[in-house]
């Protein structure tokens, strides 16, 4: 454990590492943690949740990789200390510190937190007030900056009070900015408010005290008005993805990581247009690598590594141009280093019998796919018409490639969706057991997995109401009722959860509060089952005067100003409104990388072009 | 490295110092499997296009313990001599994991978890305890025949005879200060006594506070099969007998 460096904590830290659960995910040290200079321009990214979480990230390991190449510049990362650490840091009065050097992250320049999902907001707060810094922004006058960033930004208003900046979209060019603008401030002297001001006029930069919201009487957003001259929208940034490093030595960790593997981003964006998917609609447009990138980079971090798989990740990996040609290339660098090849995302139309022999071979694991719902109308309704004929076949290929495993996520509470909607996914899987067993084949082992659907902003169902907890559990029931056998195993979220996450998705400024109420009264880790308190969320809900139903179960109407409206990631909204008419019409609309532009608004909005690569060399 | 006539099992004896202690077990163990594989060795894998590598490992150490031989075997596809695998090795591992030894081991060598019966402990005490008091302690500990002590786990609480797991116990010298409390223990096959749990009966019998005995710093020095009373370490084991494979004959580094 270094503690050379001025004001490292490490000496403190040891007595607390034999008091804790797995003391490693403290340590710092693994192969390829980067050296960190003494005197640089600091940056502490952070993920809200435990390490063996947060080291799966792949988004804090490409800036990571960004700011170190930066002269002058380093890059460390922290995480949130489980609840044993937490106390013992407190008792201890021990900050938050770096994993690298174990400074104290408030000593960095740039404190920036990967916002992943609304179930972490709790532990966002958490890492700010343990990194011993002021809860609210309005009430640091010193300090780094708090910059939030990550799919959780698509509407960051419920945590707008507690963060300086927010970088809306791809960081790669804009956390460079930002570190080149720190130090030039730090050179010149800037006071932090200064050094705000600039830094909400870059490019993706949203900063919330630059925006005012005014309510009308009926507890709607009126509008959210910019504040000194400010523009009316922010855009997310985009970035070409040969323009910048992807990370050559991922730091490699001692335990092992939920995704314990190597990933290798085959794309960016997904055209296909699925109604539900918010990052479907925020990461548009699609840019691929090219084949011969994702080859060398399997083959160079394989090396730099050490694992012993690779994940070909993108948000609808068979969607890739070659992606037949390019699992082949990979598959015999993995041949060669013993490895073995996973692709997340699979579409069930998509598949093929070559595909399936390629992915894991030996048969580690299954195979995962989602048809999301069970019924055909519904598919169209989401926008994601699967042919019943593509699973059969997607279930025979996985089947005949030695798979004996087969997980299928499905949702319940989908627009429209009616009991019989539900009732389709149990004989959808029974029809899918029964097409192998009629091949004569053994039929896998079947496990469904079934969330409940929550609205989300920028997708074509955010002016949809979400479900109430009695109708996800009557819907749930019909599945437990209808999905009976020894080969099916199935799960399902918690309904109480996904009302939290409902909740915070839509939510405006004034959930801030509730945010804050719920965290003081020990709220944390609330995407963890076990700690996850409802009862907490209602008692902060009622004491910040905050009526739950308003955000989860009112239908919005089409001309409602949304909190998240400034907030532009390139989806026209005028194309949200008429996804959401052609989804109640179940009509679909098709993919734009074959079909003519659905003119979704983000390559005229953006200046920007999909980017299929793919085929190239 | 060329193709082995016959499998080859490379021992390797490993230090693990500084922030690897706070390692545990499995994460001890990946570790040496991930280092295997950014060294290049020519590893063994059980079954085809398998990721699950052929390494059998010595009994777990403690989390907070360091160690000056903790040993392995990987199974390896083809031979290569030992210094080469050693130094292959010294440049893959992280700060704290470090090969001190390697050594070629023939086919019928028993894997290294199937032999070890017996490991022995270091444990440094702060200065403020004095030898006296623990040497009367030990005296006292070594003419007991038997005594229960309860060993709490998270899933059960069962009472063991930590005497009859203890084969040696002694106080040596101080360096530095400090007084150590030596101990060989059952450690493997035969059952595990943990060096806290030793630690612990002897202070009580000392009367030295917990808060006292809890900053001793205890070190793993040996592995070991007991013969009677010889100790054989396994790196040891056969050594100039025939099956090390082409060229590795008794050799180790």
């Amino acid at each position: 454990m270094n503690s050379t460096y001025p004001g490292s904590l490490a000496d403190r830290l040891q007595p607390l590492l034999l008091r804790v659960e797995r003391p490693s995910r403290y340590l710092g040290g693994e192969w390829n943690s980067p050296d960190i200079p003494a005197e640089s321009t600091s940056v502490v990214f952070a993920y809200p949740d435990v390490y063996e979480i947060g080291m799966s990230n792949l988004g804090l390991a490409i800036l990571a990789e960004v700011v170190n190449d930066i002269e002058g510049a380093s890059a460390e990362r922290a995480y949130a200390p489980w609840l044993d650490m937490e106390a013992e840091m407190r008792r201890e009065g021990i900050p938050l510190f770096s994993l690298e050097t174990k400074r104290p992250v408030a000593s960095a320049d740039i404190f920036g937190i990967s916002i992943p999902h609304e179930l972490t907001f709790t532990n966002v707060l958490n890492l700010i007030d343990l990194a011993g810094l002021p809860l609210r922004a309005s009430d640091r006058t010193g300090g780094p900056i708090v910059v939030g960033g990550g799919c959780g930004v698509t509407n960051p208003e419920p945590l707008a009070a507690y963060f300086d900046l927010f970088v809306l979209g791809e960081g790669e060019e804009v956390i460079g900015t930002l570190v080149e603008m720190v130090t030039r401030a730090k050179s010149q002297g800037w006071g932090r408010m200064r050094l705000l001001e600039e830094a909400s006029r870059l490019r993706g930069v949203y900063r919330p005290d630059d925006y005012l919201p005014e309510y009308a009487d009926d507890g709607t957003l009126k509008e959210m008005i910019p504040q000194g001259g400010a523009a009316r929208k922010v855009t997310k940034n985009l970035v070409d993805l040969d323009d910048w490093l992807y990370p050559s030595h991922p730091v490699v960790p001692f335990c092992e990581a939920v995704h314990d593997r190597l990933n290798v981003e085959l794309f960016r964006g997904c055209t296909r247009g699925c109604r539900f998917c918010q990052a479907g609609m925020t990461y548009r447009p699609v840019r691929e690598r090219t084949a011969g990138e994702v080859v060398k980079l399997v083959d160079q971090l394989a090396q730099s590594t050490g694992h012993d798989e690779v994940s070909l990740c993108s948000l609808s990996s068979t969607d890739y141009s070659r992606i037949a040609d390019v699992t082949s290339r990979v598959a015999q660098v993995c041949e060669h280093r013993r490895m073995i090849m996973s692709l997340p995302s699979l579409r069930m139309d998509a598949m093929s019998a070559e595909l399936a022999s390629r992915l894991d071979r030996g048969g580690r694991g299954g195979l995962t796919f989602a048809p999301e719902a069970g019924s055909q109308r519904l598919r169209l309704v989401i926008n994601k018409p699967i042919a019943e004929r593509d699973m059969v076949d997607a279930v025979m290929f996985a089947v005949r490639a030695g798979r004996r495993r087969i997980k299928l996520y499905f949702m319940i509470g989908l627009p429209t969706e009616t009991d019989e909607d539900v009732a389709e996914i149990a004989k959808l899987v029974f029809r899918l057991r029964d097409a192998v067993k009629a091949e004569k084949l053994t039929p896998p082992s079947f496990k469904v997995s079934v969330s409940t659907f929550v609205p989300k902003p920028h997708t074509p169902f955010q002016w949809c109401p979400q479900i109430t907890g009695d109708e996800i559990r009557h819907r749930q029931d019909i599945l437990k009722e209808t999905l009976r056998a020894r080969s099916v195993n199935l799960s399902w979220h918690d309904r109480e959860m996904s009302k939290v996450e409902g909740l915070l998705a839509r939510g405006d400024r004034r959930l801030g509060r509730m945010l804050e109420n719920c965290w003081a009264a020990g709220g944390r880790f609330d995407s963890w089952s076990d700690h996850f308190d409802f009862e907490r969320w209602m008692r902060a809900a009622a004491d910040s005067g905050i009526d739950p139903d308003f955000y989860l179960y009112r239908q919005r109407r089409p001309d409602e100003v949304f909190p998240w409206d400034h907030l532009d990631f390139g989806v026209d909204k005028k194309f949200l409104l008429a996804e959401l008419s052609r989804a109640m019409e179940a009509t679909t609309t098709p993919d734009c990388r074959v079909a003519e532009c659905s003119e979704c608004g983000v390559c005229e909005g953006l200046a920007v072009e999909p980017v299929l690569k793919g085929s190239d060399s | 490295m060329c193709a082995a006539d016959s499998p080859l099992r490379l021992r390797v004896q490993f230090t693990k110092q500084g922030q690897a202690r706070y390692l545990s077990h499995s994460e001890y163990a990946r570790t040496l499997m991930i280092s295997a594989r950014r060294a290049g060795l020519p590893l063994e894998y059980a079954g085809t296009n398998m990721s699950r590598m052929k390494v059998s490992l010595s009994p777990p150490l403690p989390i907070g313990v360091t160690s000056d031989c903790e040993l392995v075997d990987f199974n390896l596809t083809s031979y290569v001599p030992a210094a080469e695998a050693c130094d292959l090795l010294g440049k893959a591992t992280p700060d704290g994991i470090a090969p001190a030894k390697c050594r070629l081991m023939g086919p019928e060598a028993k894997p290294v978890g199937k032999v070890i019966d017996t490991a022995v402990f270091a444990a440094a005490f702060p200065e403020t305890v004095g030898g006296g008091e623990l040497e009367d302690a030990v005296e006292r500990f070594s003419e007991m025949s038997t005594l229960p002590y309860q060993r709490v786990q998270p899933r059960r609480t069962r009472t063991v005879d930590i005497r009859a797991g203890v084969h040696g116990l002694e106080v040596v010298g101080e360096t530095e200060g400090r007084v150590s409390l030596k101990m060989t223990v059952d450690d493997g096959i035969a059952g595990t006594i943990k060096p806290w749990e030793v630690v612990e009966v002897i202070s009580g019998m000392a009367g030295i506070g917990r808060e006292v005995w809890q900053q001793a710093e205890v070190n793993r020095t040996g592995l070991f099969s007991r013969r009677g009373d010889r100790l054989i370490s396994p790196m040891d084991a056969g050594a100039g007998r025939s099956g090390a494979g082409r060229g590795a004959r008794g050799v180790s580094y």
